[in-house]
């Protein structure tokens, strides 16, 4: 007899998923549990270069309420069926909605979606996991509390407890989002509620302000982890400043990474420049002026000549440098004039402001991203190739000048071995870099997706060897990253699950960890 | 192997005690207001749709008279480029309002 379901959890007979199911319903109402393919079609479609079958959930939990969750971990380890959480779910590039192993069910914590606290004056807030970016926006906004948020490109239809848990970047002065959260409560394998740092003491009124409670530090390990569910997450956010400055400086050769570092790494650890500035290529801008196809045709790698018609045609430079000053007008000129003075010593940069670059459509995408405004122009990345296939390539670089021109030298040529395009960036954190390069592909054709696997694989393998590690990975490279940190952690992280989740119903396989 | 068996059930057990005991305490946060929802088609197609639509990222699709059954489809399942949005996001309901608002001509709004 057929299965009445599109997939089964690993290890879980249908009677026993059955009986999961039922009780499932007892606690959530039938409506909430949706296990038909036309239900689960929105939590199949990945943009990673594997069979969708791969990663089909087996069903999805509409949870709204904490006490829901706690009943559904204990349906969960009865029946030993694994879960899988999403916040808004929006984890494009890295896995989507779907679960890392085929049968897992979806919990899907959108629909908690309130906003219970944002404090004007200690400037934090505190939300549960299903709230958008757009709908703190819009309450900011509304209640006319002068506060700025910092978020992903995918801004509006992206949250910041989703996006801080799997370790992501914004583009303001608070851009390392992990830095700037502040307490989170977490239901446990067990159904037990933790609220880490100052939220454990009963009472307590600086859960939000204080972060590291007492004893060993909690919150760290509950991000790209699978050691618990967070049901509400608190987070810093910044007051609007007097005045804001956005500005991209623009550099003609790709040797003029190791310059452009070297300039921006004391400014930015100095505070000079305050935010996570954005190195990015002719080939990551392109798309919001430029279309692939008027430049070149066929298979292949688009060539340099190609790349720098495309640079002249649309007015970008082979390197973009965004980045903002933020402060009153005064600490802003004071900032200005060492800024230009850096760049422009050696007299190859080119520095444009709003005043030449208001109605560029990169330049005031980017300028929105650093003022924590909603966007979504940067998903024009995905004309360039069509065919909807996409996954994010992130290895961790110093913030030295030789690193990054190693680094884009090696990407590029790998990708040029199968074919496939840099479209990549710098996102420059206070030591660090973020080397971002989507692995554009058409997932509609066969060849190329099949390259793009293999293009990711020798990335991650070739990188990893010349001790480049990966900062975060999609679903379907999870093991692969994890072993790429050697022996010691992946015991650790083990250890860790075991204790807190013996069952193994918390999203096995996420980060390695099972 | 009997041990491992013997965690679990212990395990399991301790599972359903805390819940009934911690529950209490979560509880008191449910009572708060409920979460959000969309007021209409037109918000939706504002905070979401638009910002790719009308923004020269995804092809226009208003005053096309696309059918709405077609942009529920779409929606639900994604396309190519364009992510899949679940029921969790746009409700039922408000997923039906949204196709109306799209589909149906500019002037009737
Ligand atoms: C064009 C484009 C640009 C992008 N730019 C950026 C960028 O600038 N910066 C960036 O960081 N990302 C970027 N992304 C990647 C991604 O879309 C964002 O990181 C997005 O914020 C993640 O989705 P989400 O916020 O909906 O999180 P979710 O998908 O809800 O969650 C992400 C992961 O966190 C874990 N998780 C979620 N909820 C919970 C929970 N309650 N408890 C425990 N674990 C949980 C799960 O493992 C989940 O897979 C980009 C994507 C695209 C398509």
């Amino acid at each position: 007899m057929a299965s009445q379901y599109i997939a089964l959890p690993k290890g879980v007979s249908e009677k026993n998923f059955n009986a999961a199911i039922r009780d499932f319903r007892k606690v959530l109402g039938d409506t909430s549990v949706l296990t038909s393919a036309e239900q689960l079609a929105p939590y199949i479609k990945t943009m990673m270069p594997v069979p969708d079958g791969d990663h089909t959930p087996s069903a999805a939990l509409l949870a709204t309420t904490v006490e829901q969750i706690q009943k559904i971990v204990a349906i969960c380890n009865q029946y030993k069926v694994p879960v899988w959480m999403i916040s808004t779910g929006k984890n494009l590039g890295y896995g989507s909605a779907a679960p890392a192993e085929r049968g897992q069910v979806v919990l899907d914590l959108k629909r908690m979606n309130r906003i219970l606290e944002v404090d004007k004056d200690l400037a934090f807030a505190l939300v549960e996991p299903g709230a958008t970016y757009q709908q703190l926006y819009d309450y900011i906004k509304e209640h006319k509390l002068g506060l700025w948020l910092s978020m992903p490109a995918p801004s509006a239809i992206a949250g910041p407890v989703g996006n801080t848990l799997d370790r992501g970047v914004g583009y303001t002065p608070y851009g390392e989002h992990f830095l700037f959260a502040c307490g989170m409560e977490v239901v446990l394998a067990n159904g037990e509620v933790l609220r880490t740092g100052m939220g454990s003491m009963p009472n307590s009124n600086t859960w939000q302000v204080f972060k590291w409670g007492y004893g060993p530090y909690l919150d760290g390990i509950f991000t790209q982890s699978n050691y618990g569910i967070v049901t509400k997450f608190g987070f810093w956010l910044m007051p609007e400043p007097p005045a804001f400055k956005p500005f991209v400086i623009q550099y003609q050769h790709e040797e003029d990474i190791v310059e452009i570092v070297e300039t921006i790494r004391p400014l930015r650890i100095s505070g000079v420049i305050p935010n996570a500035v954005v190195i990015a290529h002719a080939l990551y801008e392109a798309p919001v002026k430029a279309k692939r196809s008027d430049y070149v045709s066929g298979p292949g790698s688009i060539p340099d000549e190609a790349v720098y018609r495309i640079m002249k045609d649309h007015k970008l430079g082979i390197w973009n440098v965004y980045a903002a000053l933020y402060g009153t007008q005064e600490q802003i000129d004071v900032n200005w004039k060492i800024v230009t003075q850096a760049f422009g010593e050696s007299g190859k940069a080119k520095i444009l402001t709003e005043q030449e670059a208001a109605d560029d459509p990169a330049f005031a995408y980017r300028a929105k991203l650093m003022r924590g405004e909603m966007t979504l122009t940067e998903f024009s990345l995905y004309n360039w190739r069509g065919g909807g296939g996409s996954m994010w390539f992130a290895p961790v670089s110093q913030a030295r000048g030789s690193e990054t021109l190693k680094q884009m030298a090696l990407t590029k040529q790998i990708f040029a071995k199968y074919g496939l395009d840099y479209s990549g960036e710098f996102i420059v954190g206070m030591r660090d870099m973020h080397h971002i390069v989507d692995v554009l592909y058409d997932k509609t054709d066969p060849e190329q997706t099949k390259a793009a696997y293999q293009c990711f694989d020798e990335l991650l393998t070739e990188f990893s060897a010349r001790g480049y590690g990966t900062y975060r990975v999609n679903t379907a490279f999870m093991d692969k990253v994890a072993e790429t940190y050697g022996p010691v952690q992946r015991k650790v992280h083990k250890t860790l699950k075991k204790a807190l989740d013996p069952n193994g119903i918390i999203a096995p396989g996420k980060s390695g960890i099972r | 192997m009997k041990k491992a068996k013997l965690v679990n059930c212990i395990f399991g057990c301790l599972v359903a005690i805390i819940v009934t005991i911690s529950s209490a305490w979560s509880a008191q946060d449910e009572k708060n207001s409920p979460g959000f929802a969309w007021k209409d088609g037109a918000e939706i197609y504002t905070k979401i749709c638009a910002y790719c639509h009308e923004a020269h990222v995804g092809p226009q699709i208003r005053n096309r008279e696309l059918p709405a059954a077609y942009i529920r489809a779409i929606v639900r399942n994604g396309n190519r480029a364009m992510p899949a949005f679940r029921p969790s996001e746009i409700d039922d309901e408000s997923l039906i309002k949204l196709a109306d608002f799209i589909s149906n001509k500019e002037a009737q709004h």
